[in-house]
């Protein structure tokens, strides 16, 4: 069975600017919509709680949403995963912690009424009120005062007598997970619900984490254009890499434009569509030296064209069939696994494409530039004379 | 089958049992352990057959598939540093005042962690600054006409950090200890953070307790003249099966035992008045946070001393004995009581307490009056300098601990319920199965033969990646799946690559041998380039990855490695058999 006849001579490379066009118009538009727009930042980036529920009983995602904001959590995302028979949503909240710049100015009210108090420091990004009182306070009369104010507190903490005089004092705020869940069971006897997972990421640690993907994906696109530079020509590195670039910002586009949540797992898919686009990009470029050989002298675009129609079968086949590896996960995967099957599959495409449309191209703009700059260089030797 | 292709022939079958062989513990952990020990690498251990590779080989379920709880701290090190700051401030003005230079304030910035020092007059000032040389701790950052300013040491704020992390760890290790949870697993992250993985685990609020403030710490007499423990052996003799005995390794008795609760229950039958029976946890290896047996202690009921007034240790090797000993200091009101506790109990020994374990129990040797006191460990036999200095070093941070409270904020939680996990774990097969299920009809149906035997090394492939992971006590996660079927994508590719460039040498009117050699020696360097810029991602994302993308990319690698040993060595050693030594007309 064939899916291609063996001969193809399709014109890819005659159609190059066009492409080319379209591509750089595209790109350009996604870096300029995640400029203005930017990601939906999942917890894992932005910092926040999420928290899975599955309810026992049909509910609507609005009734879930009435129910929050009756609670008093006004800033609930909440979102449905799985089919609709499984009852099961996601609430996500910004904050990490109940402290917030706004609650941190009652609870320093309210302490101050207590009497005494001096060097007060709320650290709202990680939830922590610092105080020195003059006199030792009872804790549970702290933990009163802030929780009154409209802070629950977790811990009060006692940091022990302060050189100066006086007591140190810490006040841990709770966190917002035991805000939703308990938001979500206020007025019932029995929660409805069983709290299936519970994600909680602190902002700093969110900092951290995306720096640390963003790195990870600038690093193995460099060592990979080494990697290309020395097996091959160094006039492959920059197609292979700018073939890189586009196929990154493609599924970025993909994010950006789905709203899909971005966070670590799409950083993997990010850095397996580097992985995939570059694996294709050499297969053609394995075939352009092999026919380089071969016809000696026969102009590069020629080549090139040759070496894109040998591999189409192929080019065809592989991604076709790695997409068919995903049908399962796209069929059965619910959550953050159909985001990345999903996002896969626009890798895939867009990879495909980038190999035969970008990289290609761009290997014969730099030889016809040294070809150029080899003329000019010879013109260059004639003249003082 | 020529010759050379022996060769070829023992490494793919050495290689596919050794798969099968690594599979093992595997195997028993899930389908005949009960799902409750699933993560007891011991019960494990005990079950599998004496042949078989040793139970640390087995794969491991992820956080996310087995339900768990996956947790990081932050240790907030800046508020136990502006503490320090303030307390050397107090210290230093103590030690002038010592040296007759009256008159000085200080204040201190607890941003920049600088300590200012206000004078009088600038005669004064000089010599305030001359004798700060002493402070090492300190350098000088500036001085205006009636002051000079400090800030504490570069050197001094990482080596603290550091500390405070150690600290906050050996405190987290302990408590989880208490709860008695196997296959806890507690690492530093980074230069400020703890990450702690409770597989299996559900209880949030037991995961809260962990955040807590920091250890209590406590000095309590031991009773070493009761017989209460030789008189339980006697009156309620222990089952043989419990393993606990009659132990005197110093000059009182005490019990040992395996099991902490059965120990502890035990031990306190008939306790008499006014005590109290705390235990010790005895390791095999320093800092594993795994107890191999407890040493039970009778102490007394009351609290003469408590941490609170404990104001620093330092671990070190003492110049005259060359035993290792951790010296402590008191505050003032600490220093009186330490005197008088010491002084009224010369000879005893007193139990260090912390979180309610006992850390160690030294016998006070004298009164000790000025409210710094000495601990010399004791030389035990057959343990090197590094495991005394170990030892001295945790008991330092133990003492710490108790001292300087470094508290520990939550930087991130994470936590799956096991329902979800068993979910997961059926739709993340299922999905695998029907990726795989669908690649392998299709390669069978376009390639005839030659993608029955793709689908031979394909499958070979998923088992090679499935004891890779068991070789390395990998986990699999869900991105791991993932990443799982997309390696059975790329070894799908080097196949592809492969017949599309045998059908290729076909068309070129070759003959099958001909084709057959020619399409796998032309397709090596293409695979080989796919394959390593493939693997060049995936080792950048396991080195620069945490969680979730860790998992993705081990998957990722050992699927690579595989992919490119069935390709180039399995299917190339089938066809030529075929083609070769049967044969056999080629069929792409």
């Amino acid at each position: 069975m064939q899916i291609i006849k063996h001969k193809t001579n399709i014109d890819f490379i005659g159609k190059r600017k066009p492409a080319l066009f379209i591509s750089s118009v595209l790109n350009l538009a996604i870096l300029v919509g995640i400029a203005i727009f930017g990601f939906n930042f999942g917890v894992d980036f932005a910092g926040g709680t999420v928290v899975e529920l599955k309810f026992d009983h049909p509910i609507r995602a609005d009734e879930v949403r009435a129910r929050a904001e009756k609670a008093g959590l006004h800033d609930v995302s909440v979102q449905g995963i799985g089919s609709s028979s499984e009852n099961s949503y996601l609430l996500r909240l910004g904050g990490v912690t109940q402290l917030t710049p706004e609650s941190a100015v009652t609870a320093k009210q309210a302490l101050e009424a207590l009497g005494g108090i001096t060097n007060f420091h709320a650290d709202v990004q990680n939830g922590i009120i610092n105080f020195r009182s003059a006199q030792k306070l009872d804790p549970d009369r702290v933990r009163q005062t802030v929780t009154g104010s409209g802070t629950g507190v977790k811990e009060i903490r006692d940091l022990g007598p302060a050189q100066g005089g006086g007591q140190d004092y810490q006040a841990v705020a709770s966190g917002m997970a035991d805000r939703i869940t308990s938001a979500m069971a206020a007025g019932l006897a029995q929660p409805d619900f069983r709290v299936q997972r519970v994600d909680y990421v602190g902002p700093q640690v969110g900092n951290q984490l995306r720096n640390k993907g963003i790195a990870a994906l600038l690093y193995s696109m460099l060592a990979i254009l080494v990697y290309v530079a020395f097996r091959f020509d160094f006039k492959f590195g920059p197609g292979a890499l700018l073939a890189m670039v586009h196929d990154v910002t493609m599924v970025s586009g993909y994010y950006l434009v789905s709203r899909r949540e971005f966070n670590l797992t799409s950083i993997a898919v990010l850095l397996t569509i580097t992985g995939y686009s570059i694996n294709d990009t050499i297969v053609i470029y394995d075939r352009i030296r092999e026919e380089m050989a071969r016809y000696k002298g026969k102009p590069l675009p020629e080549i090139i064209n040759i070496a894109v129609n040998d591999t189409l079968s192929r080019t065809i086949l592989t991604s076709g069939v790695t997409a068919l590896s995903l049908v399962g996960l796209l069929i059965f995967g619910v959550g953050e696994i159909w985001d990345f099957a999903m996002a896969m599959l626009v890798g895939i495409i867009v990879g495909t494409y980038s190999s035969v449309y970008i990289a290609s191209p761009l290997t014969i703009w730099l030889d016809e530039r040294a070809a150029r700059k080899k003329a000019a260089g010879g013109s260059m030797k004639v003249r003082p004379a | 089958m020529g010759r050379s292709n022996w060769g070829r022939w023992v490494i793919i079958l050495a290689v596919t049992l050794g798969s099968v062989w690594y599979l093992i513990p595997t195997y028993y952990s899930f389908f005949v352990l009960p799902k409750s020990q699933r993560n007891d690498e011991k019960a494990l251990q005990a079950r599998l057959p004496r042949w078989a590779p040793s139970a640390n080989h087995r794969l491991n379920l992820g956080l996310d598939l087995q339900g768990g709880i996956h947790m990081v701290m932050r240790v907030d090190t800046q508020t136990a540093l502006q503490k320090r700051v303030e307390r050397r401030g107090i210290q230093i003005l103590n030690f002038l005042k010592d040296q007759k230079i009256e008159g000085v304030t200080y204040t201190t910035n607890p941003e920049k962690l600088e300590l200012t020092l206000k004078a009088p007059d600038s005669a004064t000032l000089d010599k305030v600054e001359k004798e700060m040389k002493g402070f090492d701790d300190f350098t000088r950052v500036g001085r205006t006409q009636d002051s000079v300013t400090f800030q504490l040491k570069d050197t001094q704020v990482s080596r603290f950090r550091e500390d405070a992390v150690d600290q906050a760890m050996l405190v987290i290790r302990r408590r989880i200890d208490k709860w008695g949870v196997a296959e806890v697993d507690v690492r530093k992250m980074g230069t400020d953070s703890i990450q702690i993985s409770l597989p299996g685990q559900q209880d949030p609020e037991q995961a809260k307790e962990l955040i807590g403030t920091t250890a209590q710490l406590e000095f309590r007499m031991v009773d070493e003249k009761s017989n209460h423990f030789s008189q339980l052996m006697a009156k309620h003799p222990p089952p043989a099966d419990s393993g606990i005995r009659l132990v005197r390794p110093n000059a009182y008795e005490q019990l040992e035992g395996k099991d902490r609760d059965q120990l502890l229950a035990f031990a306190r039958q008939d306790l008499p008045p006014n005590r109290e029976v705390l235990l010790q946890c005895v390791t095999a290896q320093a800092q594993k946070g795994t107890c191999d047996s407890y040493l039970a202690y009778l102490v007394d009921k009351a609290v003469p001393l408590t941490g609170e007034s404990l104001a620093g240790a330092d671990a070190s090797r003492s110049q005259n004995s060359n035993d290792f000993e951790v010296n402590l200091s008191f505050d003032t009101q600490g220093g009186v009581e330490f005197g008088k506790l010491t002084g009224d109990n010369v000879g005893r020994y007193m139990a260090i307490v912390l979180d309610d374990n006992v850390n160690s129990a030294p016998r006070i040797n004298e009164r000790i009056p000025s409210g710094r006191a000495r601990i010399t460990m004791g030389r035990s036999l057959g343990k090197t300098d590094e495991q005394m200095y170990q030892e001295a070093k945790n008991l330092e941070l133990v003492l710490r601990a108790g001292a300087l409270p470094a508290p520990v904020t939550t930087g991130e939680i994470r936590q799956v319920g096991a329902s979800l996990g068993d979910e997961l774990i059926r739709r993340g097969s299922l999905a695998a199965t029907v990726g795989l299920a669908l690649v392998l009809t299709f390669m069978a149906i376009y390639y005839r033969k030659s993608g029955v035997i793709a689908n031979v090394a394909l499958v070979l492939n998923g088992l090679l990646i499935l004891a890779g992971l068991a070789l390395f006590n990998a986990t699999l996660t869900l991105p791991g799946i993932a990443g799982f079927v997309l390696t059975l994508g790329i070894a799908v590719d080097a196949n592809v690559l492969i017949n599309e460039r045998v059908r290729e040498e076909l068309a070129a009117g070759k003959s099958s041998r001909a084709a057959v050699d020619q399409g796998y020696d032309r397709a090596f360097w293409t695979i080989f380039d796919a394959h390593v810029t493939t693997l060049i991602a995936g080792l950048i994302l396991l080195s620069t990855g945490t969680g979730p993308v860790r998992g993705f990319a081990t998957t990722l690698i050992i699927g690579i490695v595989a992919s490119l040993f069935t390709s180039i060595v399995v299917t190339r050693a089938i066809t030529t058999y075929l083609v070769h030594g049967r044969g056999a007309k080629v069929s792409v």
